[in-house]
């Protein structure tokens, strides 16, 4: 090993220095309530009632506190060995498992389950969640979020519009995107107004949580997407407006059509000499 | 004036064999070797024919060369603006078929084959994809094939001949062709140095061998498109441009380049021409009929006192000018005016000039006998075989006159060694030929003497290449001195 290579060795040991420096505290310390406003606020409250799943007031008084770590770290897990209360559970969510959060640990459940009790304690919890109002919704609403939806409106705090990734029912031409779900009946599937409102308060699948995470739509701007989302799931059906079919002909179509056009474009570009002049001399039609 | 030199060449086609010895030799020195399978920087056409690659000299098609339009040159094939809007696709850029797509033998078949009852056989492969190919087309497709009905009834230079001229150039019997060996005619306004995006081809300013710098190509392959004789090749392996560099290593230690040692025919002369740089762009914009003429009056006589002192000026050497006085090129071009350029109306001014060929007359088949009809005395001439109209499109951008000298003069100076050594033609006779043909007796003996008794160093007047004062046009000598010296080139290597 030369000179450079014990510099480089040198380089590289400080860099991995400064990394576990800086990244050492931010793995210990764990803010429990962002922790659990991030992760939890889109299924539970905390003394608001029943989302998707149950209300978390006095939780600790439900189940053994052993019992609570060990499904909050792997519900799936409780589930497949036919614990009788998580099939409960289960059957109250209407089937939806718990997912399992990445880097969910013992550790972390006992400060959530400290934190749930101590939130429990209070008159009106922090989480008692998003209380959405139960008036129907104005045409104005419902313009608005449609606004909201495809990105007309910018969302206040940045996060991206929801055309981006999903489709809805009247959105028309080549509709939204494809990478996350049809939102058009959303509204049925979360169950209404209460459960949508929770989810877009924290959306918290993998795709969506570091996107909104940072960005999370303003609670005044959740009131115009539910409206929109359930004008949408009014008349039931889905975005038929371009199918995946359609979506390939169009594509085809327009591939094509771009071919004719460079073909035009490059109409006296220099084509084979040698081939030409065998097949006409030849007269035959082929080599 | 701005004199400078040009090492310039003469192919003298009366004496082609057509033996591709030249071809042979080139390749084996430069061109075998990976992705330069399919270049010839130097190959022989047989005319009547298409030639390499396919229609090469029809610009229609592959657009090569400079057009003058209201007072101004510009390229065929490209311009700043469509460099911009064809920076994916070069549209005038020939296939790898119009070349042909290069291959070798499955040699290894032969020992291989298991037993069977047919003859094992070496089945063709692609040397580009390995693969086993149906050759469709080759280097050398249609060599000797003067009457092909494909490949030489769409030579273009048959356009502007007669029906019957046609006719009997195809007729059985009469059938006519010659051979045409082609290198890069190192031009004066070369279109391939024009085109090049990267600024990677330049003419050396010693000697006038355009050349392509390896590492400034950039694969842009413009200089393909460009040069009207389809004399750059873009290397598929190494994805830069190669072309003919006039075997410039060997010039600089005094050999004629390997084609023209090699050449069996002993066809080939070079030597270096002085000409006038500030005139090439006027020249090249004159009409099509005037282009031999004009170019001619480019090139400068080495003995005139003026044009001496303004090369020296030009720091053009002693001894380039004396060779220059000697050069076999400059009795060739501009004394006897028997060399002519080849397509000059793609008015890149070829630095490469032919002497046209004396093609069998034309004979008449009466019940049986051939009868070789031959009336006056440059009757022969017109009635040739190959009319001199094609010789014309060829070799003198449709100037048939300056062919028909040519001709007249090479056929004055066979008279006139007829009349010396046969004796079948009276010395009046070929006096009158001569005189006819624009020729004193001292012209015709050195015009015999150079073209059939020429000597290595008759036919090579190779200049002093002087590199080390070619460097200093670019570069100051003394700017390097005391800041390098001898030490190691690459640090010493140590232990731990």
């Amino acid at each position: 090993m030369n000179a450079v290579g014990r510099r480089e060795r040198g380089v590289l040991v400080a860099f991995l220095g400064l990394f576990l420096w800086t990244g050492g505290p931010v793995a210990r310390g764990q803010d429990t309530a962002a922790d659990f406003r991030q992760n939890c606020v889109s299924c539970h409250t905390i003394g608001g009632g029943r989302l998707t799943g149950p209300d978390l007031k006095g939780v600790s008084g439900r189940a053994e506190r052993d019992w609570l770590v060990r499904f909050i770290v792997n519900p799936q897990a409780m589930i497949d060995r036919g614990d009788p209360y998580a099939l409960k559970l289960l059957q109250e969510s209407r089937g939806v498992v718990m997912p399992q959060f990445s880097g969910m640990s013992a550790a972390r459940a006992q400060a959530l389950l400290d934190l749930i009790a101590a939130e429990s304690e209070l008159e009106e919890s922090q989480f008692k969640g998003l209380q959405i109002t139960d008036r129907p919704f104005t045409t104005a609403d419902v313009q608005g979020g449609r606004g909201l939806f495809m990105g007309v409106q910018p969302l206040r705090n940045g996060g991206p519009a929801c055309i981006g990734c999903h489709t809805a029912k009247d959105l028309g031409g080549l509709s939204g995107g494809r990478l996350g779900p049809d939102l058009s009946r959303v509204f049925e599937r979360l169950e209404g107004r209460k459960n949508l409102a929770a989810w877009l308060s924290a959306p918290a699948t993998a795709t969506m949580a570091p996107i909104f995470k940072n960005h999370p739509i303003a609670s005044e701007e959740i009131v115009p997407i539910v409206a929109y989302l359930e004008a949408q799931a009014s008349g039931g059906g889905e975005d038929m407006s371009a199918g995946p079919l359609i979506f390939l002909l169009i594509g085809l179509g327009g591939a094509g059509l771009m071919l004719v056009v460079f073909d035009l474009a490059w109409r006296m570009r220099f084509r084979t000499v040698r081939k030409q002049l065998v097949l006409t001399s030849t007269g035959r039609g082929e080599e | 004036m701005n004199v400078r030199s040009q090492v310039s060449m003469v192919f003298h086609l009366d004496k082609c064999i057509g033996c591709h010895t030249c071809s042979i030799a080139c390749k084996n020195i430069w061109t075998d070797r990976k992705g330069a399978e399919y270049m010839w920087w130097n190959n022989v056409e047989t005319k009547p024919g298409t030639g390499f690659p396919t229609a090469w000299e029809d610009q229609e098609k592959y657009n090569g060369g400079w057009a003058c339009e209201d007072g101004n040159l510009r390229l065929k094939s490209t311009s700043k603006t469509k460099t911009v809007f064809n920076i994916f696709h070069h549209p005038n850029m020939p296939t790898m078929d119009d070349y042909y797509e290069p291959w070798t033998y499955d040699y290894q078949h032969l020992f291989n084959a298991p037993e069977g009852p047919d003859q094992p056989t070496a089945v063709p492969i692609s040397m580009v994809t390995g693969e086993l190919i149906n050759i469709k087309a080759g280097p050398n497709w249609d060599d000797d094939l003067g009457g092909s009905p494909i490949y030489a009834e769409n030579d273009p230079n048959l356009r502007g001949l007669t029906e019957q001229q046609r006719q009997q150039l195809f007729a059985v019997e009469r059938l006519v062709f010659f051979y045409f060996p082609r290198i890069c005619n190192h031009c004066l306004n070369p279109s391939c140095v024009a085109s090049c995006p990267s600024g990677a081809l330049y003419k050396r300013g010693e000697d006038g061998i355009v050349l392509l710098d390896q590492n400034r190509c950039r694969a842009w392959r413009a200089c393909v498109a460009a040069c009207p004789y389809k004399k750059t090749f873009f290397n598929w392996s190494t994805d830069k441009s190669e072309k003919c560099i006039l075997c410039y290593p060997r010039l600089e230690t005094g050999q004629a380049p390997a084609c023209f040692h090699s050449c069996v025919g002993r066809i080939r002369y070079l030597g270096v021409l002085l000409y006038d740089a500030s005139r090439i762009e006027e020249v090249a914009k004159r009409p099509a009929e005037e282009l031999v003429e004009a170019q001619r009056s480019l090139i400068l006589d080495p003995h005139d006192p003026a044009v001496i002192a303004a090369a020296r000026s030009g720091g053009i050497h002693d001894s380039v000018i004396e060779s220059a006085q000697r050069s076999p090129v400059y009795k060739f071009v501009k004394e006897w005016k028997i060399a002519l350029p080849p397509h000059i109306e793609f008015r890149t001014l070829p630095m490469l000039f032919y002497v046209p060929p004396m093609a069998p007359v034309m004979a008449d088949l009466d019940s049986g006998t051939v009868k070789n009809v031959s009336g006056g005395l440059f009757h022969d001439i017109e009635e040739a075989r190959v009319p001199t109209r094609f010789l014309a499109n060829l070799l003198g951008a449709g100037n048939e006159g300056k062919v028909r000298y040519a001709l007249r003069k090479q056929k004055a100076v066979r008279w006139y060694r007829r009349a010396l050594t046969v004796g079948d033609v009276t010395h009046a006779e070929a006096a009158e030929m001569l005189a006819q043909a624009d020729c004193s007796p001292e012209e015709a003996e050195a015009i015999y003497r150079l073209t059939s008794l020429c000597t290595f160093d008759d036919r090579f007047v190779i200049p002093p290449m002087h590199r080390e004062e070619a460097i200093e046009m670019l570069a100051d000598p003394l700017e390097h001195k005391q800041s390098t010296g001898f030490g190691f080139l690459t640090g010493p290597r140590r232990g731990l």
